[in-house]
């Protein structure tokens, strides 16, 4: 099953994503960043529904991330 | 054997509440990962307390969650501000009360890195000490840092005037707040760049614990580098805010007990900590002053809750020995803040220094009272 990913900067934002979004009824979860996508030991956001929301909120509330990926 | 009353809470605070410590048992028997270094539960989990912590500290600071930075002490938060600040050379201008974790790294960067730097004096007058400071500023001062409120008498110093200055000047401000948080608001809507205390004083968490607080606008570089959990795969230091600066496992057991210290001051609030240890200082001054040759080291403006004396010509030390003897712990000697000390004349004898926490009570101040009375 597909699942979309946004890659974090660091699991601090990571943290600070997840609260915003889940706040803001997105529900999100926490995991590793796969290898394949990541630059070494990080942390995506797993979000539902559509990435490009989910990466507006965390722009407009300048939380730095990465690419979103569908993997 | 015999209970010791602390009154050398600017130490460190002793006792610490008891959520404190259950928190501490907490952490080291439930939240035993590593956080942020892995996505198993186990590290998860302390991540998430760690996050809890960090947003709760940062709310009373008034930063932004990922500007607060956990670091061991107060000295490490202001050896990374102010070595951060002046890695690529400059001037700095201090006060003249300052504690050593201050003075030692400015002092180090003199000799080490050709940085220089001045001492403003601190007088009664506001408008004096800011005029100091002014004089001072040169057109490479890159910084001003000052504490908030000198560890060894308690004389707050104009941070407020002084960061608006800086502010006009172009110039970092970096503040060390170790007597200050936990009993005065200070936060960075005072004009701070940056803050750094102890968690482990009036913020009541475990010793090993200190914040690095900063608004954003300056960009520390490191003097520590190493594994953050994040960008892994390159060799340059993770950019990113707090990780930049918290290399190497962080003090999970510490902070979450710090957390409960944060509550404590929270939920009494720091105006009705600062009200009561302010009247146990005037109980205390009040009570001493009449005895025979004693000095309080007090003049204008506003004091923190810390009162320093000497009975006439005797050693700090040697007085601070005697009342342990009796019971009480009271620090005497140098309080780490030659500067201070040799403003105020005292680098020969020390002073004692009285300084008490949310625990202590006006029955222990008499109790104090008398034994110094009975040894004048």
């Amino acid at each position: 099953m597909e699942k979309t990913l946004i890659a974090m900067t660091s699991i601090t934002y990571a943290m600070k994503a997840k609260n915003l979004l889940n706040g803001m009824g997105m529900y999100c979860e926490i995991e590793r960043t796969p290898r394949n996508i990541g630059t070494g030991c990080g942390y995506s956001i797993r979000v539902k529904g559509e990435p490009d929301k989910a990466l507006g909120i965390l722009d407009a509330n300048k939380i730095p991330h990465k690419k979103a990926y569908v993997i | 054997m015999q209970q010791i009353i602390n009154f050398d809470n600017s130490a460190t605070s002793f006792p610490k509440p008891r959520s404190v410590a259950a928190a501490v048992n907490t952490a080291v028997t439930r939240y035993g990962g590593n956080p942020g270094r892995s996505g198993h539960r186990l590290s998860m989990e302390a991540a998430a307390e760690i996050y809890r912590v960090r947003e709760s500290a940062a709310k009373m600071f008034g930063a932004q969650t990922e500007n607060l930075a956990f670091t061991p002490n107060c000295t490490f938060a202001l050896n990374m501000a102010i070595k951060g600040i002046m890695q690529y050379g400059g001037h700095i201008i201090i006060s003249d009360h300052e504690h050593n974790a201050v003075s030692r790294p400015v002092y180090a960067l003199s000799v080490g890195r050709g940085i220089e730097y001045s001492i403003a004096e601190v007088t009664d007058d506001t408008e004096e000490t800011v005029q100091n400071f002014e004089q001072l500023i040169r057109a490479d001062t890159k910084c001003i840092c000052v504490t908030a409120a000198s560890n060894v008498t308690g004389k707050i110093l104009p941070y407020k005037e002084l960061a608006a200055l800086c502010r006009r000047r172009g110039i970092c401000f970096i503040g060390d707040c170790a007597q200050a948080a936990g009993v005065m608001d200070v936060t960075l809507k005072d004009g701070f760049n940056f803050i750094c205390t102890s968690g482990h004083k009036s913020l009541y968490g475990p010793t090993g614990t200190g914040l690095l607080i900063t608004d954003g606008e300056y960009a520390l570089s490191t003097i520590i580098e190493g594994g953050t959990g994040a960008t892994s795969s390159q060799l340059a230091q993770t950019p990113y805010l707090p990780e930049k600066l918290e290399s190497g496992t962080i003090n999970t057991v510490g902070i979450i007990g710090l957390g409960e210290g944060l509550r404590f001051v929270r939920e009494k609030t720091q105006k009705r900590i600062m009200a009561h240890e302010q009247q146990l200082c005037r109980q205390f001054t009040e009570g001493i002053k009449g005895v025979r040759d004693v000095r309080i080291y007090r003049g204008g403006g506003e004091y923190a809750p810390i009162v320093a004396f000497n009975l006439g010509d005797r050693h700090s030390e040697s007085v601070a020995a005697q009342l342990s003897d009796m019971g009480f712990a009271l620090r005497g000697g140098l309080q780490c803040a030659a500067l201070m000390h040799n403003s105020l004349g005292t680098l020969g004898q020390g002073v004692v220094r009285f300084s008490p926490s949310a625990f202590n009570s006006r029955q222990q101040v008499s109790a104090l009272i008398s034994a110094v009375q009975s040894i004048a």
